[in-house]
């Protein structure tokens, strides 16, 4: 019974004390280490440059390695569209009746398409209707018997405009499908 | 002593004594777990507090970042100093404050010069009570780290909800026309950037534990989605194909992701897992389909799709099935994103020739328009869901700006001149 007794006074000491503790709700933890992986305080003003590996990565199988160089001048007129639009428009099909006949003349070359929008919207939906542009170009040089293998596509959506004026001018000037020859490099 | 005694004429008892250290921790603890604000409520006041400098050399930096941040959140009144009656010296006594009505005390003290050793302390004037007392040690290069640590946890305290003080935002910026991956503090402090390879690169998408990011990048002519492992600081093509292939959100998995590509022609949906290298196709429409926001208990995706006409918010499950559509108002609605809660959607929406920030419930009811000035876009909500990121033009140039969740706030938080959008908040 004694020993019970003492057993008790120790467990109401103990508990009393951590009931005490608890009121007070003091949390006398001993230091929070600071990440030292957070050590990225800088002024506002100064940006750091953080260096990254590339580490090697599987490439997917059906990606080909392009080994064509650019030619710097393109020798085809822009095809324009209207605002979120990937129709060609009847003035266009001549410039494209002439591209396919220029391409079946000329063997050695590939003919890369890039697809191009105005800065309204955003550029993730962009991407796509500057691909589906490029797209509807390649399929009409495919029907006009250009082989699609002479053709590569590349959307660069809102990334690359022709120029940067908030115009109706300039927009539509910026939403085109863009021809590159590319000439078979070394 | 009383009650000790009482207790121990009464050992026998020993099983009712049990019940009795229950009831007395039941009654301990709610004093413990007052809640200050009750952000839930609408007709919540903001919580009056005291924020003395620090004591020491950096003590008035540091009480500055703490008092900035408990301000952005607009459920705090940092009293004016001027108006305290006790000094930083004297002991804490709430008969100085509770007149004053203020509800929480900071008091502390901060010392060394090069290894900073920070003491805080918060007190409850109403309950005449500590609520806090801990100590922080840090390098005083994280000062600024450091002190947001110590708003989170007076945050805590008097929220019973952890802050997001030490979050940090990801987004793209534009210097001398090339483009890469950034990041910084969420009050816009501390911008790093890495050296990646190629000009073009999209919105980054986080992992669900903040330790990696994925994002599209155009090399070679080809766009690929990449990897960047923040701890070994190293990148890794995840994702490549025919096209455009454009990185979407994480599932919770943490492996796992959505993303678009237009390797079978028009852009559809797809989910990849890293791991297993597995690929699955979700959508196979003839309209375009971008912008996969996975809900945050993975079940749903929201997208974009033009298969109305236009682009417009649709939700699927994450299979691909019970497609519907959101938004009807107005006819250019692109950039969903889920709150963390998953009980709203924000997007950018074209209404008055801009591109204003909306919410919207997943069902499309109760349509709320945060944004007035400008184009703004990708927005991206913080992970306690009580702020938003996104990019503006609305001063001439593209920054990265934040508001509270229902608009208030708002203020940019990338420099002058650098060109700055694609803002994703990171999840811790």
């Amino acid at each position: 019974m004694r020993g019970f007794r003492i057993f008790l006074v120790l467990i109401l000491i103990m508990t009393y004390g951590y009931g005490c503790k608890q009121r007070v709700i003091t949390q006398p933890e001993a230091e929070q280490q600071i990440q030292p992986q957070e050590e990225i305080t800088q002024p506002q003003e100064v940006i750091i440059e953080q260096k990254v590996t590339t580490v090697e990565s599987v490439e997917s199988k059906d990606i080909q390695t392009t080994n064509y160089v650019e030619t710097k001048e393109a020798i085809f007129k822009d095809v324009l569209f209207d605002f979120d639009r990937y129709t060609i428009k009847e003035s266009y099909k001549p410039v494209l009746r002439a591209a396919s006949s220029w391409l079946m003349e000329n063997p050695g070359v590939k003919l890369s398409i890039e697809g191009h929008c105005d800065d309204r919207g955003t550029n993730e939906y962009n991407l796509a209707l500057g691909d589906r542009r490029a797209k509807a170009v390649r399929d009409y040089l495919v029907s006009l018997g250009v082989p699609s293998s002479k053709i590569d596509i590349l959307s660069y959506g809102e990334e690359r405009p022709l120029c940067m004026e908030k115009t109706e001018d300039c927009r539509a000037r910026n939403r085109r499908a863009h021809f590159v020859i590319l000439s078979k490099g070394e | 002593m009383k009650m000790k005694d009482w207790l121990l004429v009464n050992a026998r008892y020993a099983g009712k004594l049990f019940l009795l250290l229950v009831v007395f921790f039941l009654l301990a603890v709610p004093s413990g777990a007052k809640v200050y604000i009750d952000i839930t409520s609408p007709a919540f006041k903001k919580l009056p507090v005291a924020i003395f400098d620090l004591q020491g050399e950096d003590g008035e930096e540091i009480s500055g970042i703490i008092r900035e941040d408990l301000d952005f959140t607009g459920l705090f009144d940092c009293v004016d100093r001027a108006s305290y009656i006790e000094s930083a010296s004297e002991p804490f006594n709430p008969k100085n404050w509770t007149p004053l009505g203020i509800e929480a005390v900071v008091k502390g003290a901060v010392q060394g010069e090069k290894d900073l050793r920070v003491t805080i302390t918060l007190f409850d004037p109403f309950e005449a009570r500590e609520i806090l007392k801990k100590q922080y040690k840090a390098e005083k290069g994280l000062i600024r780290a450091m002190s947001h640590s110590i708003a989170n946890d007076i945050y805590a305290v008097l929220l019973k909800r952890p802050g997001i003080f030490r979050t940090r935002i990801a987004f793209v910026a534009e210097r001398e026309g090339a483009k890469g991956i950034y990041i910084m503090d969420w009050d816009g402090h501390g911008i790093k950037k890495f050296g990646l390879k190629g000009t073009l690169v999209l919105t980054p998408h986080w992992a669900p534990d903040g330790t990696k990011i994925i994002y599209s990048s155009e090399r070679g002519r080809h766009w690929s989605i990449y990897m960047l492992d923040f701890i070994s600081m190293t990148e890794k093509k995840v994702f490549s194909s025919r096209g455009v292939n454009m990185a979407g959100d994480f599932f919770p998995d943490g492996d796992s992701f959505s993303f678009s590509s237009t390797r079978e022609g028009t852009s559809d949906l797809y989910v990849f897992a890293v791991d297993k290298k597995r690929l699955k196709r979700l959508t196979s429409s003839y309209g375009i389909e971008v912008t996969p926001a996975v809900s945050p208990d993975g079940k749903d995706i929201a997208f974009v799709s033009d298969r109305g006409g236009s682009p417009q918010i649709y939700i699927m499950r994450s299979n691909g099935r019970n497609i519907r559509r959101v938004t009807f108002e107005g006819n250019y609605n692109t950039s969903p994103s889920w709150a963390p809660g998953g009980d709203r959607l924000v997007f950018s929406g074209r209404s008055n020739g801009g591109n204003q920030i909306f919410t919207v419930k997943p069902d499309g009811s109760d349509l709320q328009r945060l944004t007035e000035k400008g184009n703004n876009e990708e927005p991206s909500f913080s992970p306690d869901g009580r702020y938003i990121a996104f990019s503006s033009d609305r001063d001439g140039t593209k920054g990265v700006y934040i508001m509270r969740a229902n608009g208030e706030s708002q203020e940019k938080i990338t420099p002058e001149g650098l060109r700055a959008f694609g803002p994703r908040w990171s999840p811790n």
